[in-house]
């Protein structure tokens, strides 16, 4: 069965066992191997590495972490929202030949209430912001 | 009938993959020559003199084959399975976003072959586009920080870190500066924004600050000048792919050619109208119009790799606080105000 979503999946396993496996195989077959102790040691530009490289970090790093996730879960809220918004108007209907009821999207009626909705959700959200600029989450100094 | 579908489809994914990642060797002989000229060198010269080719054109096999002939050192410190699992992730994450991308026109525009219309697509259908793009270019993030985390070396640990705080500070503005585009356009079809693009105005017109916000955000996602933090060299050695060597850290090269080849499709189709030129547009069918869409695509992404790298020699890098507030401080504003104003006035001003 061939649907939209083949040639994503036929790609992805392309990409997969033809490029990436390929690569990796031809490299380990046709590069020499000569292992020697120092080759083997991590590289800190030819001192002797002290300690392990696994250390604690600044927390910093996973502040920035927590707020990607709050400002990605947003995006992926907008990003059916800003198609959505629009998408069922007569032009479209009448220019895709669809029946106006088969066109998915927010109905016009209900059109400035969900604008509503979606600015107080975007306003929210920079309530967060603000909390969390104040908060000191970005500086970097 | 499915198994020709099929090889249709391997055939295409085979064009567009032998292409990409020869004009991803051809890319690195440009990049030096830029380079080059912007410091008043030369720039490599010498392989295909022998037979008479100028400009080192055969500069690309010569780097290939040696990546390839190298030793492949792998240090007795590293997580091994994560530390060649990295690279590969990178070239995949890399090459997958191909699938999406428009090469010319497709849908009603297209020309036809055998009896069907020949897209010029890989996956011409899926309706979630960009999202697509996005999505796949995040996986990307997973092969920096593997790459760091698997080296067990203190630059790579490092680089690792920085990067992967960098490319999800930058995706943040790189997804909210293109929801103004899906907004107006009502689609995240690349094609069907092209199409837009084309009944109405660029979208560089109408959304110049999200063209901006575009740009500079693709700039920091695909690690380059002046946001090149993750492998500064000064600084970090090579950043997460210190350890790396032979046709792994090939791998990784490639992958960001790649990435740099998806962003410049990505900022034509969405702000500079795709293939769309004023005596171009969507009505016209046959052969040869595609071709010449094709190329004005082909064209104007040149220009812009073109001057992803210029800017390279242009622009020092940043520090980095100074690279975070741009994000957090600046452009995430800028992109929520850019995307309000927007609803705004496609709610009140055009009257749907």
């Amino acid at each position: 069965m061939v649907t939209q979503f083949t040639p994503v999946f036929i790609i992805i396993l392309f990409a997969i066992f033809g490029i990436a496996a390929g690569m990796l195989g031809m490299s380990a077959a046709l590069g020499p191997r000569k292992k020697t102790a120092v080759k083997q040691m991590p590289y800190e530009s030819g001192m002797d590495p002290i300690g392990d490289a696994r250390q604690r970090f600044d927390v910093r790093y996973y502040l920035v972490a927590i707020m990607f996730l709050l400002f990605d879960v947003e995006l992926l809220f907008l990003y059916p929202w800003a198609v959505a918004q629009y998408s069922a108007t007569p032009a479209v209907e009448t220019a895709s030949g669809m029946a106006p009821a088969a066109i998915p999207g927010v109905p016009p009626v209900f059109r400035g209430m969900v604008f509503v909705e979606i600015m107080v959700f975007i306003a929210v959200l920079m309530a967060a912001y603000a909390y969390a600029w104040k908060k000191g989450v970005f500086e970097w100094r | 009938m499915d198994v020709w579908l099929i090889a249709g489809i391997l055939f295409k994914i085979l064009v567009v993959v032998g292409i990409s990642q020869g004009a991803v060797a051809y890319l690195i002989l440009v990049e030096r020559k830029i380079a080059a000229y912007a410091q008043d060198r030369i720039g490599p010269n010498r392989c295909g003199r022998e037979v008479r080719l100028p400009f080192g054109l055969l500069q690309p096999i010569a780097d290939g084959a040696k990546m390839l002939l190298k030793e492949d050192v792998i240090p007795s410190y590293v997580n091994k399975p994560l530390y060649i699992l990295a690279p590969a992730i990178a070239i995949i994450a890399a090459t997958i976003g191909f699938a999406v991308v428009p090469f010319g026109p497709v849908g009603p525009s297209a020309p036809t072959a055998l009896g069907a219309p020949f897209q010029f697509q890989i996956a011409p259908g899926v309706d979630v586009g960009i999202v697509y793009v996005f999505a796949v270019g995040s996986l990307g993030v997973y092969a920096v920080v593997l790459a760091g985390w698997a080296s067990n070396n203190k630059y790579a640990f490092l680089g690792g870190l920085r990067s992967s705080a960098q490319l999800i500070s930058y995706e943040v503005p790189l997804g909210l500066s293109i929801l103004g585009m899906v907004l107006i356009a009502r689609s995240l079809d690349l094609n069907k924004i092209i199409e837009w693009q084309d009944r109405n105005v660029w979208g560089i017109f109408i959304q110049p600050i999200g063209f901006l916000l575009f740009l500079i955000s693709s700039f920091a996602e695909t690690n380059r000048l002046p946001f090149d933090l993750p492998e500064s060299e000064q600084e970090l050695v090579g950043g997460f792919h210190t350890e790396y060597s032979a046709m792994k850290f090939g791998m990784f090269f490639l992958g960001e050619y790649l990435n740099i080849i998806t962003t410049s499709y990505l900022v034509v189709i969405l702000f500079l109208g795709g293939w769309d030129l004023p005596f171009l547009n969507a009505g016209q069918t046959g052969w040869l119009p595609a071709f010449l869409k094709a190329f004005v695509l082909l064209g104007k992404v040149g220009a812009i790799v073109v001057f992803i790298m210029w800017v390279r020699w242009t622009l020092p890098r940043f520090r980095y606080d100074q690279l975070m507030d741009l994000a957090w401080k600046t452009m995430i504003p800028l992109a929520i105000l850019n995307l309000v104003a927007t609803a705004i006035v496609v709610q009140y001003a055009w009257g749907h």
